[in-house]
This record gives C-alpha cells, sequence and structure tokens, in this order.
C-alpha cells in the first residue's frame, strides 16, 4: 500500500514539475519575460534590442517568449494569467489591449512613470499614450505610432507612364490612379469587373485593400463621418449617416464596379502583401507593418504616399505598446527593461528594422527612421500622417467587433451584398458584443 | 492461495496506476472543472462568478452558436458515414495477399502520420484557386481558366459549399486508422465461411453482404462511433489552418473553433465551457442512437 502510494505521489510530483515547470526561476537573478508575437524579422529585432539591452546593462536577464500570431498570443496571455504565471511584459496593439485592461492584468504605470529618471511622457507622441490610458490611467506605454499609407510600385507607374500618387490627392484620384494601373498580360489597361473565364484576366491589379474596419475607418472619418454611434460610450456601428455609407460604397466600388481590387479567389491564391513583393499588384494600402517585407524586394523601386482625402485628412492610429501584467513577480526588473526599449537607444534598434514608426519624437525625426538609403524613401509621410490620426474605439470586446466586421464587409466587397443589409448587419450584430464591452 | 492472488492483483494496480494518474489529472478533473464552469461567467482574467443558466440561454440566441452546431452535425453526418465505408472499401480491396499491396497499405496509412497542422497547410497550397494541382487539374482542355465543361473549377476558399466540401475531403484521407482495424478485423474472419459460399455458388455481392459484412459489423460499429466521437475534434486543424471558420459568415465555422475562439480569444471562458457541455451532450446522444440502430441489426442477423 504504502509503495503504491509512494508511486502516485512521485508520478503526481513529476506531473507537477513538467505542467508547471517554467514558472518557479532559478535563485539567480530571475530574467523578464517578455512575450511577442510577429514575423522572424520582427522577432530578430526584438532579439537584437535584449541582447543590446544585456550588454548595456549587466547582471539583467531577458527571456522572449515568441508567440506565432496574435491569436496565438491572447490564448498564452490569457492562460498563462488564470494559470498565475503571466508573462513580465507583453507588446500589444491598443485595439486589443482593452479586454486586459478591463479586467485588471495590466500594470497602472503613472507612479513609474512620475518617478523615473529615464522617462519623460512629453518625448512621445500624445496620441499613442493617450491610446493606452484606461480609466486615466497609462497602463502601457507605446511602443510605435504608425498610420495607413499607400505603398505603390514606382517601377510600374514609370514602365506604364502613369503619374504617380502625390500628397494631398482625393479618393477619385486614387480611383483613378488605380484603374489606370490595372492591365493585362500585355500591358493594357482592363477592366477587371468581368466574370470568371473571361478571355483577359489582370496581370497587373490597380490597388490592394482589405475590406476591414481598420481599413474604412480613416476614410469614413475622412468624409466626416464615424463609424460607431458614440466614440466616447460606443454602443453599435453606426455607418448609416451619409457620409460613412458614401466611403463604404466606394471602397466596395472598388471592387464590384471597378474590379481594380484583386477577387476574393485572387486574394486566397496570393494575399496582397505577396502579390506586391511580387510586382503584380501596383498600390497597397497597409500600415507600416509591411516595410520588413518590402525591403527584401530587389526586382523594383517601391515608395509610400499619404492616404487619399475625401474633405480633410484623417489617418488610422497603429500602435503597439508594452504592457506589464499586474501579476508580474518581477516589476522592478520588468520596468528597467521597458525604460530601456522605450528610450531613445531602444526604439532606434527597433526602428531600424523597419518595423516601426517610433513612439520618440525625437528617434521619429533622427536617421534611425528616416534614413534615405533605405526605402521607403519617402518616410516623412507617416510622420506627416501623425498630427491627424485617430484611434478607434478600444472597448474590451473590439477583438470580436473586428471579426464580425470582416466578414461582413468581405461579403459586401467580394459577393456584392445590398449595402443597407450589410450596414444593418453590422449594427444589430455588433450591438450584443458593445453590450457586453466595457470602455476604459 | 489467496496470496499470489492479492499480490498479482497489487502488481496489476500498479501497473495501472501511471495510466489512472493521467487520466485523472489530465483529463476527468480539467473535465469536471469546465463542466462546473459552464455554469459561471469566466473570462480566464476575474475570478469566476455564478451566472446559473445564463450561459445555456445565451447560447440559444447565439447565431453564430447555432450555425456552428448545425455545420458540425451536418460535418458529423457527411464525413463519418465515407470515411467508414472508404477504409471499409480500402481494407477489403488489400486484405489478400498480392503484389505492392504493402505499399498501398502503407500509401493508405501515411497521410494519418503527417503532423496535423503540416497536413493543414498542405491542403492550402492542394486548395489554392488559381495554382492549386486540384483546380490546374479540373482546368486541362478547358479554356480561360474554365473546366473542359466549360464551369468555374471549385473555388474551395471562397465558396461555402466547397469549403465545407473541402473539409470533409481533408477528414477522408485520414481514416488511416479504422483502415488498419478493419484490415485485421478482415484478415482475422475464418476462410471456411468463405469456402462455404464459395461452394454454394455465392455471388461476390451475397459474400459480402451475408458474410463479410455480418461478421464485421461489431467492429465496423465500434469504429462509427469512435469516429462520431472525433469528428467533433478532427474539424479543429482543418477550420483553424485551412479556412479560418470562413468564407464569411461562418461557414466552417465548427463547435470546436467556435469553443476555441470564444474561450481563448474573446475571454468568454465560461460560455465556452457551455458550448463544450453542449458538444459532450450531443457526442453522447449521438453514440446512444448508434448503440442503438447496432443493437437492432445485432437483434436481425445473430440471434
Amino acid at each position: 500500500m504504502k509503495r503504491k502510494a509512494l508511486l502516485a505521489l512521485a508520478l503526481c510530483a513529476t506531473l507537477a514539475v513538467t505542467g508547471c515547470g517554467s514558472g518557479s526561476g532559478s535563485a539567480t537573478s530571475t530574467p523578464v519575460k517578455l512575450l511577442v508575437f510577429g514575423a522572424p524579422e520582427e522577432l530578430a529585432a526584438y532579439r537584437t534590442l535584449i541582447e543590446a539591452y544585456q550588454d548595456a546593462r549587466p547582471g539583467e536577464r531577458v527571456q522572449l517568449i515568441e508567440a506565432s500570431d496574435r491569436r496565438d498570443l491572447l490564448a498564452r496571455l490569457a492562460t498563462s494569467v488564470a494559470g498565475g504565471a503571466p508573462p513580465d511584459v507583453f507588446l500589444m496593439n491598443y485595439r486589443f489591449y482593452g479586454q486586459f485592461a478591463a479586467k485588471g492584468v495590466v500594470e497602472s504605470l503613472d507612479e513609474r512613470i512620475a518617478g523615473s529618471s529615464l522617462l519623460d511622457p512629453a518625448d512621445y507622441y500624445p496620441v499613442a499614450m493617450e491610446a493606452f490610458k484606461w480609466d486615466g490611467a497609462q497602463l502601457c506605454l507605446p511602443q510605435n505610432v504608425s498610420s495607413l499609407a499607400v505603398y505603390y510600385n514606382r517601377t510600374l507607374f514609370t514602365k506604364y507612364g502613369v503619374p504617380e500618387p502625390q500628397a494631398g490627392w482625393s479618393w477619385n484620384d486614387l480611383v483613378g490612379t488605380a484603374t489606370l494601373m490595372t492591365r493585362d498580360d500585355r500591358g493594357l489597361v482592363i477592366k477587371g469587373t468581368e466574370a470568371e473565364g473571361a478571355a483577359r484576366l489582370p496581370a497587373v491589379h490597380g490597388l490592394g485593400v482589405e475590406p476591414s474596419i481598420i481599413r474604412l475607418a480613416p476614410l469614413v472619418w475622412s468624409n466626416g463621418g464615424e463609424i460607431v454611434d458614440d466614440p466616447q460610450r460606443p454602443t453599435r456601428l453606426a455607418l448609416d449617416s451619409p457620409a460613412a455609407r458614401e466611403a463604404l460604397r466606394n471602397l466596395v466600388d472598388l471592387r464590384l464596379a471597378y474590379g481594380v481590387v484583386p477577387t476574393d479567389a485572387e486574394v486566397e491564391a496570393e494575399d496582397d502583401e505577396s502579390r506586391f513583393l511580387n510586382g503584380r499588384l501596383a498600390m497597397l494600402m497597409t500600415s507600416r507593418r509591411a516595410t520588413t517585407n518590402f525591403r527584401t524586394i530587389t526586382d523594383f523601386e517601391w515608395d509610400v504616399a499619404p492616404l487619399p482625402i475625401y474633405r480633410q485628412p484623417v489617418g488610422v492610429l497603429h500602435s503597439d505598446a508594452y504592457c506589464m501584467t499586474t501579476g508580474s513577480k518581477n516589476k522592478d526588473a520588468a520596468w528597467r527593461f521597458m525604460e530601456y526599449a522605450m528610450d531613445a537607444e531602444g526604439q532606434r534598434i527597433i526602428a531600424a528594422t523597419g518595423r516601426t514608426v517610433p513612439s520618440h519624437i525625437e528617434v521619429s525625426r533622427s536617421s534611425a527612421f528616416l534614413d534615405p538609403n533605405q526605402p521607403p524613401r519617402n518616410s516623412q509621410v507617416f510622420l506627416d500622417a501623425i498630427p491627424t490620426v485617430r484611434a478607434l474605439p478600444t472597448v474590451s470586446t473590439w477583438p470580436e467587433i473586428e471579426d464580425l466586421s470582416y466578414g461582413i464587409l468581405e461579403n459586401a466587397m467580394h459577393r456584392g451584398d445590398k449595402l443597407d443589409d450589410v450596414i444593418r448587419e453590422l449594427d444589430t450584430k455588433s450591438r450584443p458584443m458593445f453590450a457586453r464591452g466595457e470602455n476604459g | 492461495m489467496t496470496r499470489p492472488d492479492t499480490r498479482s492483483r497489487r502488481q496489476l494496480a500498479l501497473m495501472l496506476a501511471p495510466y489512472l494518474v493521467g487520466l485523472v489529472g489530465l483529463v476527468l478533473l480539467p473535465a469536471l472543472v469546465t463542466l462546473a464552469l459552464a455554469f459561471t461567467e469566466y473570462d480566464l482574467l476575474r475570478p469566476p462568478s455564478w451566472a446559473g443558466l445564463d450561459n445555456f440561454v445565451g447560447l440559444t440566441e447565439d447565431p453564430i452558436f447555432r450555425v456552428a452546431l448545425l455545420n458540425s452535425v451536418v460535418f458529423a453526418l457527411v464525413a463519418v458515414p465515407l470515411r467508414v465505408l472508404l477504409a471499409l472499401g480500402l481494407a477489403l480491396l488489400l486484405h489478400r495477399r498480392a503484389v505492392g499491396v504493402g505499399t498501398a497499405r502503407t500509401t493508405v496509412l501515411l497521410p494519418t502520420a503527417v503532423p496535423e497542422i503540416a497536413y493543414g497547410l498542405l491542403w492550402l497550397w492542394l486548395f489554392n484557386p488559381l495554382y492549386g494541382p486540384i483546380n490546374q487539374l479540373l482546368r486541362i482542355g478547358g479554356e480561360h481558366g474554365l473546366t473542359v465543361l466549360g464551369r468555374t473549377p471549385p473555388q474551395w476558399l471562397t465558396d461555402p459549399t466547397s469549403a465545407r466540401a473541402g473539409i470533409i475531403l481533408m477528414s477522408l484521407f485520414t481514416m488511416g486508422e479504422t483502415f488498419v482495424v478493419l484490415l485485421a478485423a478482415r484478415r482475422a474472419l475464418p476462410r471456411d465461411v468463405y469456402e462455404l459460399a464459395a461452394i454454394e455458388d455465392a455471388t461476390g455481392w451475397d459474400v459480402f453482404r451475408r458474410v463479410t459484412l455480418p461478421l464485421m459489423a461489431p467492429v465496423l460499429a465500434l469504429l462509427a462511433v469512435r469516429d462520431a466521437i472525433a469528428s467533433l475534434h478532427f474539424t479543429f486543424v482543418p477550420a483553424f489552418v485551412v479556412t479560418d471558420g470562413g468564407p464569411p459568415p461562418y461557414s466552417t465555422t465548427y463547435l470546436s473553433l467556435f469553443v476555441y475562439q470564444t474561450g481563448f480569444e474573446y475571454l468568454r471562458y465560461g460560455y465556452a465551457a457551455a458550448a463544450t457541455l453542449v458538444m459532450m451532450v450531443l457526442t453522447l446522444a449521438a453514440v446512444l442512437v448508434q448503440w442503438r440502430l447496432i443493437r437492432r441489426y445485432r437483434g436481425r442477423y445473430l440471434s
């Protein structure tokens, strides 16, 4: 009997150790655990940052925990918090941090910022800092402040003799340019709206844009509309105003009326980013994130232009921040790392990869970001957009709302659902999600 | 006389212990906790709070859950019989000794041995609407990207029906285990019965219907039950990796994916636990129905 009990005990112990072994650190300096996700180049950038930090501060250690994608990161963060062994620091977009902020998982940094000799909030773009405030408290520190831009293939523009996009261009200019750049394999302008099986299909598409709420939002705002009923306390997606409706109509018309964006089957076959990389997309509307990937391009020259304007220039904020978990057992060390990563030196290291528009104002204006030898030549576009960027709501159920709207908007653009139905569906289906959400 | 008895029993218990510890610690306890959480509001981050039947009421009103439930049921109804039939057909075809039969058996088994994620990524390539080999093949002889019959080839990843069919197609090739069991079962059947049937001049179909099928029925039934239970699980990776629950809206969102998304992405763990509970009840119901059918069948043939 005794032996059996002992054996069972031993087994239980083994299970416990293998199951939660990572929870107990070594006796000497426990490394700060940093949870991030990203493409291989981005992860390499974080490794470089960590190495530089460990070299600059002997004795400090940071352990990088890599998630495969955003969903994986959310799942890992939630389960590790539930399991009582959260990472010390994680990097997250403001659109997705609401659910953690609302639930008290993210440590308020106000006191630490006030007591810091390295960090001065005035050094950073206020719009990004603001996006990570919850109930008036600064919860996370924004590492970057990006916005949407139009990447374009300069070589293709020169080849077809089409004028390149200019700052201050309008939506109609965008449609006109995209139409002129949609070409068949003989290089002739072609309308990509014909049914599948048409004799000639576009070999180059004029524009790539995802039918999502984050792409639609700046267009609606620029036209003087809103995407939710009340930006402070949203209760539903409200695209029923004439301004919002017009922007939505124009977005879906890119496929339905003009055929300048690839069809859904074409997107499934080759996503927009790969299409641009392969020289089969003249323009692509996306954030700074694509830059790292596009720097691998050797076959053609490319650059960025600002978003087209309806009535006033407006951009949409893209920003990721370092957040500290309330459950962290290593807060002081975690803070020291955050200070370093946010300081000019740390921001320069990440900016050098091309991945980010630094949130540190001075660094963003330095050659670390505006390096003329690295494409895009016109990186200034991202800085010029900052004064007019707006943030999306940070309601805690935003991830659900984004997923919901993506499906509906995709069908609007590719299946040609009736606009009235699309707007009504976005409204009625998002209501319960907003109702369940918490606002900061 | 009793001493060796208790000793051997003790030995058996000892040998069973590792399995039991694993079963209780890693399966039963978490399952019980999940059941309990189904009656709470729990977001993984704050302590759970009692919610009574709220989650279940919410599920009945949730259109996404209803779609996921329907998708799962349809999948099981179509995929399970097809998988078992395919495995049975291949087992009957490959049970004899013949040239190349070993290779053929290995080929049937191989897809099951591929890691699930890799298998999913492989199909993502196969299903590629423009460049994938399946549609390239279908386009042979046709013009302007159409098939030889002048129709567009299936839009595997953008058309709801094609996508559902695609997921079922993916699941068909992973019936290797079922195949192996059926192969073994067929080879274990007594030879004299078949000799008797040959003497009686029975046709191939008669032999199958009156000899092979009744003899293999218990095994087949067990495999069908097992497959029905597993079908709720093996929709997860394809939907997660290949279709991401789409094409919109929710064409290939099965219960397993729904539970994952609500639980881990939207942090509605209690709600997801309630959906899991529904999934378990559903499985139980499926098993009971099958069990009754089998008993009726056995009653007809074997009593």
